[in-house]
């Protein structure tokens, strides 16, 4: 057997609570019924990797392919990366990226080894090592706090059609989003790596309760990688408008859930990280509308950029950093001066996602001066126009395997490259 | 059914299942070949117990997987076939009416007195698929199988999600029939349309993604025993690669399965592009996908396609 410090210890109660709470608070519809299957399922599995944890949850939790990337996103934010989502998908698409791990049943000498394992006689259920000091109990009852489910149209309606009183409901479910970046690569062994991590539930649980309403994020007993900083950009220029409300929301969740970065530009950057930290979210709103006095003017985007690298960006902020940009790219200047600073962004930060509301609209393409020039430097370019929407900006955000990023990047190249070459054909 | 949940699976099914790579073993046993994630929501679904729900595009082993999971628990599959207007009698029991009629001609020419009670008694029902699972009497509890879910209408869509929360049938002339041995429920649906928020979340839930290129090799060699590994490898290959493109309908794994038998019935032994070419009807079913795939070109379907 392992030594015990070399595993998950949890609660499954508590395990259970964590998850769900989180998911829910990402906007996605967990009932007590789910939550209490996957904490019986717990003791039955006694999952030992990742992946048998990631398997359990998702069984018990999710009902819908729709909700798999937000799911994803959450339980690789939760449990810290250590999984990356990629792995758990079959042929999603076409021929498998070369030297992806094949599927292999198990061989013969680890059949043995579980055979062992199986025995309930050498095997110690995980719930035993958190029982014995039993200062903090796990609430019983009502796992879920009772938010209102989004219901589904409300999901799939763009930001700019909704109306005006559905307004304030969306900028509260859109503030639950969980927008995790990846932690930092560290050179070590998978293998390593695994047995270092474990969560430490007491904390977790005591930090849950001080901070309220915020997402649980398990903390680990030797953390050793950092998560990556966020930036978030968001233009408030008068073609943004009608999307705008809502992306300062989830700006807003993820300065308060988490340590991103905040900026707004139109003709000029302004910073709105602590307007956007403020406890009163329409406070924070208006706080940060008076602080950026071009709001819902023109986009000078390539100028906006510029001073987020030289005051911020090349100071660490951008360094290393996951940096989203909410614009629809309609730039007033030239379309290069974009692509120089974009490139400068490119080399200071880690990934580059670019969330266009108007990609969602039919039969759009990246054509804009702005749009295809920045393109080529983005490693994900995402839509964000509705709830269900986000789910790829939280996917794209919180991406990170080394394989994964270099093929979307790749792809996102090549794409703009063809754009790019096909408007100079014409 | 949740207190059955609490106490979880019977003794003798959690010695047949005593973990998950136990399940997969036995799976491969039985020459079903599953993914971890499949293995373990099987598992969950036979352990906790609680139904299970299966999706995925046609062709991925929906059907299979239960079927495969009954032959290792050594128990009988009841499987409803859904279809478009299914309705309570096919899925629970029907009367035999000729077989009443003719008791009622037969107590006539006696002049023996029938009453109408007489009429619907046991001897005279005929239990369908829900209603045999429920009445399996064991040793072990059945497997029930609804199948393609999607294709029968809401209404049906609300009844067995009742007979999901009970675990019981009430027929009006013979009272409340309670499971013994409850069965285990797989359901599947090819999503042509979407079910349930309340069915989906009652299920544990599993969606099935095409298996690897790799993956669908192996499982081919089960089905098609005397095929070498370069053609399930180039065949797994090429499949993969039709389901990139927008075909009408995408092959799945029973397709890879004929065209793989197709090609060693013709004594190929590794996949190129004459060969494919002589063969895209056991793969394609469809005739504009035919016609787009020989657009697209042989030596791309087959991989040797350089630049
Ligand atoms: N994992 C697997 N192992 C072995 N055979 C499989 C597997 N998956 C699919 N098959 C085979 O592929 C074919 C199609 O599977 P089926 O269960 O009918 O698909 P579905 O019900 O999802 O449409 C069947 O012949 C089945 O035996
Ligand atoms: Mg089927």
């Amino acid at each position: 057997m392992s030594p015990p410090g070399a595993r998950v210890v949890v609660e499954p109660a508590a395990l259970a609570v964590a998850l769900a709470s989180t998911l829910h608070r990402a906007g996605m519809t967990v009932t007590p019924m789910q939550a209490g299957r996957f904490a019986d399922a717990l003791p039955l599995v006694l999952p030992r990797r990742r992946d048998q944890l990631y398997w359990t949850a998702r069984i018990a939790l999710v009902s819908e392919p729709s909700q798999l990337s937000l799911f994803d996103a959450v339980f690789a934010a939760v449990f810290d990366g250590m999984l990356d989502p990629a792995d758990n998908r079959g042929d999603t698409a076409g021929p498998p990226p070369a030297g992806s791990e094949p599927r292999r049943r198990p061989v013969a000498s680890q059949r043995r080894q579980v055979a062992g394992e199986a025995d309930p006689s050498t095997s110690r259920p995980a719930t035993a090592a958190s029982r014995d000091r039993g200062a903090e109990q796990a609430p019983e009852q009502s796992v879920v706090p009772a938010v209102a489910s989004p219901d589904e149209r409300l999901r799939e309606t763009a930001f700019a059609d909704l109306e005006a009183d559905e307004i304030a409901e969306m900028r509260r479910l859109v503030r639950r989003v969980v927008l995790a970046t990846p932690r930092r690569r560290v050179r070590r062994t998978r293998a390593n790596l695994r047995a270092g991590e474990r969560v430490d539930l007491r904390r977790t649980l005591r930090r849950a309760r001080r901070t309220g309403g915020e997402p649980v994020r398990l903390i680990h007993r030797r953390r050793r990688q950092h998560p990556r900083q966020l930036v978030l950009l968001c233009d408030v220029s008068g073609s943004m408008e009608p999307y705008t409300r809502v992306f300062l929301s989830l700006l807003q969740g993820a300065v308060c859930g988490g340590r991103a970065e905040a900026f707004v530009f139109a003709t000029r950057l302004t910073r709105l990280t602590h307007q956007l930290a403020l406890r009163d979210p329409d406070q924070a709103l208006a706080e940060a509308a008076a602080k950026a006095p071009d709001w819902a003017g023109g986009t000078r985007l390539a100028e906006s950029l510029r001073r987020f690298i030289d005051t911020h960006g090349r100071r660490g902020l951008a360094r290393g950093a996951v940096v989203v940009i909410l614009s629809d790219g309609w730039e007033h200047g030239e379309p290069h001066h974009l692509a120089e600073q974009m490139a400068r962004l490119r080399r200071l930060a880690h990934r580059i996602v670019w969330v266009n509301p108007r990609r969602a609209a039919p039969g759009y393409a990246p054509v804009t001066g702005g749009m295809a020039a920045a393109l080529p430097y983005c490693d994900a370019f995402v839509s964000g126009h509705t709830l269900a929407a986000l789910d790829a900006v939280a996917a794209a955000i919180s991406a990170g395997g080394p394989r994964e990023q270099a093929q979307t990047q790749r792809e996102q190249r090549a794409q703009a490259q063809r754009e790019h070459a096909h408007r100079r054909d014409m | 059914m949740s207190s059955a949940a609490r106490a979880g699976a019977e003794n003798d099914i959690v010695s047949r299942v005593p973990d998950v790579s136990a399940l997969t073993w036995a799976l491969d046993a039985a020459d079903y070949l599953a993914d971890p994630g499949l293995a373990m929501a099987l598992f969950m679904a036979v352990r906790l117990p609680q139904p299970l729900l299966l999706e995925g595009e046609a062709g991925v082993g929906k059907t299979e997987a239960a079927k495969a999971l009954a032959r290792v628990l050594d128990t009988p599959l009841l499987r409803l076939q859904c279809y478009e207007g299914i309705d309570a009698a096919e899925a629970l029991y029907e009367w035999n009416y000729p077989r009443q009629l003719m008791a009622i001609r037969l107590a006539e020419a006696t002049g023996e007195h029938r009453d109408e009670q007489s009429l619907f008694n046991r001897d005279y029902l005929m239990p369908r698929p829900l209603l045999a699972a429920i009445e399996h009497p064991g040793p072990r509890p059945a497997v029930l199988l609804i199948d393609e879910l999607d294709r029968a209408d809401d209404d049906f869509e609300a009844f067995t999600f009742e007979l999901l929360a009970e675990s019981a049938v009430t027929i009006p002339e013979l009272g409340t029939i309670h499971a013994v041995h409850p069965p285990i429920v797989v359901l599947t649906s090819n999503r042509t349309r979407d079910l349930h928020d309340a069915l989906k979340r009652r299920c544990l839930y599993h969606w099935i993604e095409y298996p690897s290129a790799q993956h669908t090799a192996e499982i081919v060699r089960r089905r098609v025993p005397r095929s070498g590994e370069p053609l399930t490898l180039g065949v797994a290959a090429a499949v993969s690669r039709l389901r990139s493109l927008d075909v009408e309908k995408p092959p799945g794994i029973a397709e890879a399965i004929d065209w793989v038998a197709a090609l060693t019935l013709l004594g190929v032994e590794s996949l190129d592009a004459s060969s494919a070419k002589a063969t895209l009807g056991s793969v394609l079913k469809n005739h504009d996908d035919v016609v787009l795939v020989r657009e697209r070109g042989m030596p791309w379907l087959v991989g040797a396609e350089h630049g």
